[in-house]
């Protein structure tokens, strides 16, 4: 028996600040029989493996570009995929560069990594992508490129003591 | 969304804690209380309650409105709870004074001081409580330093209720005898859980980040931090609880307050080699003002810890008990904060006035709201001041106490005039100070701009 999967793009909730354990895990619930779940993520959602284990589900994760993971959660009693489905075509909006900019402010005292991400992306085109490695999650510069109208992906790397952050650039304010 | 953003009514706190803390410091110098006073006598307790609700209390709440978001990555659960919370804690205060001035017959009126008291703090403490576990419970699991505010939120919630109680009992409201049993025996067991349960263990927490943060340390959570959390806790809960059920049980109340000496012995000593391993671990070589100055706070605490150890094998620990809790809250806490305040503001102010220009317009960097020479010279007066005043207690030389107590007012004074001039970018150059689209943050709140 092949298992079909439902497809949950939680890339934009997290793009938005929000919190998606809600929506995956409603989603869970309504699978169907022999149903499995297609988890599109900006990060490897590590935490899950285990909450979707305990429900019986096994994972299969893959790196698909630009700091994104795909994880198929495979329900216990139905065969593997033969073949990994390919990835969902994103939509133009989700479409990431690769990164134009790259910084490493890990070394930099506090809030000299805010400033310098600040002014690069004050620099920057439309469209175009900063990639940012800190020593700790960003925590005032995160609503101020909200603010700013710039769209941003960050976590942690599996080491757990860098943070990448990527930022798009959106059109700047008239 | 995820991040934090300003809080604010943190400056409203921290300039009313700041006004306490003067009071206070004025009327010991003028010899108003212990040592001129006993020790439970309506005037020390005065001075007691606007140092550790006034001043500290004020402070620490000030600050975990801005920095609980800052420990968990997410924002405060619930804005318009600080600015009614700090109405209440200060109408709160203000009641309790007037009552212990009713009991010392220096008011002759006789408004309930005593239950309006235990209303307005309960209230602006369970607003406090709320509204910060709240914003906890949004950010679980809870890194290591939020899970020290979680106990501190206990630990306030256990001072506040004891108060109450004590308070309903002076104010004749109550007359239950546990209840009166426990507000005769009680006091050290309110002052532990207060300086202790709360203000202890939201200090540590907020030092694991906030050291780690401005020293660029790695982030603590290993083995030891969690033993200093649960050894910690261990002892509060022995010490309040068990303190508390001992008084109603007759059994022995001070049996219990040295089994919980053990574990909260230990719990100290995992967290000062966790602050050392902070320090050492470091990657920024040269430290600021605030660092250094924490330094002489965490002596004070390991100072403190010392004496009670010393006192207990000489059998004295009753009777010089004013000196070992003048040193934790002017040493250690006090002196934490006072440090930290230092560079909370300079932080605050900057991010305030210049965050929603960076990158457009050439700004200030944080250090050039500071000048940390003109403020050193006020920390060492007032650290040494706070030693020398100790020392002034446990010899018995009231003069000397008083003196050191105007020194520490004036180091205060100092440290005051270096904060205003902080917020009102006073320090900054003139052509430098307001790029276009920038404005003077007002002195007492901040501005939040929606997102």
């Amino acid at each position: 028996m092949t298992t079909t999967f439902v497809d949950l793009d939680v890339r934009p909730l997290l793009s938005a600040g929000e919190e998606p354990f809600g929506k995956i895990m409603e989603t869970v619930s309504a699978l169907g029989e022999g149903e499995g779940l297609r988890l599109l993520a900006t990060f490897k959602p590590i935490p899950l493996f285990s909450v979707l284990g305990s429900k019986g589900f096994s994972y299969e994760a893959r790196e698909i570009g630009g700091g994104d993971w795909e994880v198929l959660f495979t329900p216990a009693g139905t065969a593997q995929p033969e073949e990994t489905p390919a990835p969902l075509p994103a939509s133009k909006d989700e479409e990431w560069p690769q990164p134009a900019r790259h910084m490493d402010n890990r070394e930099l005292d506090p809030p000299e990594p805010m400033v310098r991400i600040l002014a690069a992306v004050e620099e920057m085109n439309p469209g175009e992508v900063l990639s940012a490695l800190l020593c700790r999650e960003p925590i005032f510069l995160l609503p101020e490129l909200a603010k700013r109208g710039h769209r941003w992906q960050g976590a942690f790397e599996p080491d757990g003591t860098t943070y990448r952050l990527l930022v798009r650039i959106e059109a700047k304010e008239a | 969304m995820i991040g934090a953003s300003l809080s604010r009514w943190t400056m409203s706190y921290f300039a009313a804690a700041i006004v306490a803390l003067i009071t206070a410091l004025g009327l010991m110098t003028a010899g108003y209380g212990y040592p001129h006073a006993p020790v439970d006598a309506p005037p020390t307790l005065i001075i007691v309650h606007l140092v550790a609700i006034g001043w500290l209390s004020l402070l620490m709440c000030g600050a975990l409105f801005q920095f609980v978001p800052v420990l968990i990555a997410r924002p405060l659960a619930n804005e318009q709870l600080p600015l009614p919370a700090l109405i209440c804690l200060l109408l709160g205060l203000f009641s309790l004074l007037c009552g212990f001035l009713w009991l010392d017959g220096g008011i002759d009126t006789t408004l309930p001081f005593f239950p309006m008291a235990a209303t307005l703090l309960g209230l602006g403490f369970a607003l406090v409580v709320w509204g910060l576990a709240h914003t906890l419970l949004t950010g679980r699991p809870l890194p290591l330093s939020a899970r020290f505010v979680a106990v501190a939120l206990a630990g306030v919630a256990l001072t506040a209720t004891l108060g109450i109680i004590f308070a309903l009992v002076r104010g004749g409201i109550v007359a239950e005898p546990h209840l009166v049993d426990l507000t005769v025996a009680g006091v050290p067991i309110h002052a532990i859980a207060g300086l202790g349960g709360w203000l202890t263990f939201a200090a540590m927490g907020v030092s694991y980040r906030l050291l780690a943060m401005f020293m660029l340390a790695p982030e603590l959570d290993r083995r030891g931090s969690r033993l200093a959390l649960h050894l910690g806790s261990c002892a509060l809960a022995l010490a309040i609880i068990g303190g508390a059920v001992a008084i109603c049980l007759e059994w022995s109340r001070n049996l219990m307050l040295l089994a919980a000496g053990l574990p909260g012995l230990a719990a100290l000593a995992f967290y000062g080699r966790d602050m050392l391993h902070l320090y050492r671990a470091r990657k920024r070589r040269i430290i600021e003002l605030n660092a250094r100055m924490a330094t002489f706070a965490f002596a004070s605490l390991g100072l403190a810890v010392m004496l009670v150890i010393a006192l207990l094998a000489l059998g004295r620990l009753q009777e010089q008990v004013a000196a070992v809790v003048f040193l934790v809250a002017f040493g250690w806490l006090s002196g934490l904060g006072l440090g930290k305040l230092y560079k909370i503001v300079a932080f605050l102010t900057w991010l305030e006035c210049y965050g929603p220009v960076l990158g457009k317009k050439p700004t200030p960097r944080v250090q050039d709201l500071v000048i940390e020479k003109r403020a050193q010279k006020w920390f060492y007066l007032y650290f040494i001041a706070v030693w020398l005043g100790t020392a002034a207690l446990l010899w018995g030389r009231p003069l000397v106490f008083q003196t050191m107590t105007l020194a520490m007012l004036v180091a205060t004074l100092g440290i005051v005039v270096q904060l205003v001039r902080i917020r009102r970018l006073a320090d900054v150059k003139v052509d430098d100070r307001f790029p276009a689209d920038t404005r003077r943050p007002a002195l007492l709140h901040a501005a939040v701009q929606g997102i």
